[in-house]
């Protein structure tokens, strides 16, 4: 073997060698800023660590979407109850709303809670709440204002408590939820920690102004039992979408093996290949095609784009009720 | 081509007087293919085909940095035909179209059809066969460079790309066991492609020709329709353990993905291995009992 063969060869086995080295090394999770571990909006540390479902929604940027935009001018009721909540709340939902984080805990319901970010009036807000019989109770250091709603026999009904965890930022959901993430931000111990959500969250969190992410047995364990016995053994889900012109959206699952992510695979593949074969309408046949089936290894991913030129089609021509003429 | 020693040289007579002379033995099948290899890796990786090789696999390399670039300068997602990828899907789909489809065979054709008629046609496989060394090992011994100097070429191309495009919007953590798949795969690949196509170069007079019309008419008719006929190639078994979904970016490839039937992991490995063992051993067999004739 030659001198310059050698060096060809030993150049390539570097190469080979420092890849693997810095795949291994992320596979093990040693390289944060390449596992993705601190993405995701910074209302993440205050989700509580053992919540199951993680949404977000950048409601800014749909708000100046161009989608957005189209839509306001043909939905003009749309503005009377964005008036209205301003006047109430003094909370423009265009403009004082940034982004909105919400979580679902094992417990459902009672571990709901929303994190709305953006310019508020705390103490608009708090009076209006107090108007409507709710109550102010002080927890960990933050005024928690207990809902109460009147129930139609004269009865009162507990309603979604709200507390401002930070300035600029509103917790509302059911009390146990906002009672716990005001517990999570003050102990650190939240969502952040939890490896596998975060990897997750760090795969849909650049370039989707909506997003979800969770795990599917969340779901499963409320569905009735003939139905969860037959659901595919997915664990994660995340679903992500892109709002400007038009809509992107995608819906990824991950499987329990590689087997079931294959039979699922199939599955999918065989209801893409009828839809495709359906649309025979030309309107149509573009959002058919763009609907997309990708995934390895565990992960079974569908895909589809709605074109800002469907839109305004639809906009223009129906579906029925969408133009107020 | 140059002559090197192959491990079995002759004393010259007389050359110490009334020493005993050595008894003569040729060497091993093994050894003997290893000197071929040693000798053959150095002609192989400077030759001219090597250019086209580096063009194979640069152009990926460069599409990776552009879409990098676009990515890096721009902020917004990767589309394409309007859907939005991430750089685990690229590469995936890079994977596919470049390597696979493209990179494996291709250059399998272009090496292995020429591991013995490049000998035939500049006239040098009388050096080789003058030796006295098994003639299959002439061939398992370029067989064995040509697999090293496509993988030491190709595979560093792969890793390139998937530190470029992965990153993007995804993770190198969660791809990594892709990676390796990857990896193995196109090996894999080379290794099969290359034994079939040793023996067709071996065996045909017109190598080339048949070996692009079994890698781009018959394969991809036999892949195009459901039945068996897909079990006599080798995309249908080296196919089946990629773990990228195939990308359908043509009616052909829709098609093929529609009626896609992904054969098990044992099914694809011990096919794979069967054609390999089974060209390797026909192409070397052929080797040393075809009596080449050069042309004056």
């Amino acid at each position: 073997m030659t001198k310059n063969t050698r060096y060809l060869a030993l150049g390539s086995t570097a190469i080979l060698v420092f890849g693997l080295c810095t795949g291994l090394v992320a596979y093990y999770g040693g390289i944060p800023s390449l596992t993705a571990s601190h993405a995701g909006p910074a209302e993440l540390e205050f989700v509580p660590a053992d919540a199951s479902i993680v949404a977000f929604a950048d409601v800014r940027d749909v708000m100046n979407s161009e989608l957005r935009q189209k839509l306001r001018q043909v939905l003009p009721g749309d503005q009377q109850k964005r008036e209205e909540l301003q006047r109430l709340t003094g909370i423009d939902i265009e403009r004082d709303i940034d982004r909105v984080v919400a979580a679902v805990g094992v417990d459902g319901e009672q571990s709901t809670v929303a994190f709305l970010s953006g310019r508020f009036n705390p103490t608009q807000i708090e009076a209006l709440a107090l108007q409507h019989g709710g109550q102010v109770v002080e927890y960990g250091g933050k005024r928690l204002i207990r809902g109460v709603k009147e129930a139609g026999d004269g009865r009162h009904e507990v309603a979604p408590a709200l507390a401002f965890i930070e300035g600029n930022v509103l917790a509302i959901g059911a009390e146990p939820a906002v009672r716990k993430a005001i517990d999570a931000r003050a102990s650190g111990q939240n969502i952040t920690a939890n490896t596998e959500l975060m990897k997750i969250i760090g795969t849909v969190s650049t370039g989707n102004n909506v997003w979800a992410v969770g795990r599917m047995d969340s779901f499963v364990n409320r569905m009735p039992q003939e139905i969860s016995s037959r659901m595919p053994p997915i664990e994660w889900f995340a679903a992500t979408g892109r709002v400007n012109g038009g809509i992107h959206a995608s819906l990824r699952a991950e499987a329990r093996d590689d087997q079931a992510a294959e039979n699922l695979r199939d599955v999918v593949k065989g209801g893409l290949a009828l839809v495709k074969m359906q649309s025979g309408d030309p309107k149509f046949a573009a959002l058919a095609n763009s609907i997309r089936l990708e995934g390895s290894g565990k992960t079974v991913s569908v895909s589809f784009s709605i074109p800002a030129e469907m839109i305004d089609l639809l906009i223009k021509s129906g579906p029925a009720g969408l133009i107020h003429d | 081509m140059t002559t090197k020693s192959t491990g079995y040289e002759t004393e010259p007579s007389g050359s110490r007087p009334g020493a005993s002379t050595k008894p003569q033995t040729a060497p091993g099948f093994l050894y003997a293919a290893l000197r071929v290899f040693d000798l053959s890796l150095g002609q192989m990786l400077w030759s001219r085909r090597t250019i086209f090789m580096l063009l194979v696999v640069g152009v990926p390399v460069i599409m990776a940095l552009i879409i990098r670039f676009i990515d890096a300068m721009s902020g917004s997602t990767m589309q394409v035909n309007g859907v939005v990828m991430d750089g685990p899907a690229i590469f995936g789909m890079m994977i596919w179209m470049f390597f696979l489809r493209f990179s494996v065979p291709v250059l399998s054709i272009f090496y292995g059809t020429a591991l013995i008629a490049d000998e035939v046609e500049d006239k040098t496989i009388t050096f080789l066969f003058t030796r006295p060394i098994p003639r299959g090992a002439v061939l398992v011994g370029k067989y064995l460079a040509f697999l090293m100097s496509t993988l030491i070429v190709v595979l560093p191309s792969v890793m390139i790309v998937w530190l470029l495009i992965v990153p993007m919007r995804g993770s190198l953590g969660t791809s990594f066991i892709d990676l390796v798949k990857d990896l193995l795969i196109l090996a894999t690949g080379f290794a099969v492609y290359g034994a079939f196509f040793a023996w067709v170069g071996a065996r045909f007079k017109r190598p080339l020709m048949i070996a692009l019309f079994f890698v781009f008419a018959w394969e991809n008719a036999a892949m195009l329709f459901p039945g068996y006929m897909r079990r006599f190639t080798i995309a249908h078994y080296l196919q089946g353990l990629v773990p990228h979904a195939m990308p359908s970016d043509s009616a052909v490839s829709l098609l093929q993905s529609v009626f896609q039937e992904i054969p098990t992991l044992g099914t694809s490995i011990a096919g794979l291995a069967i054609i390999w063992a089974v060209f390797l051993w026909l192409a070397a067999r052929i080797v040393e009992r075809k009596e080449y004739v050069l042309e004056q």
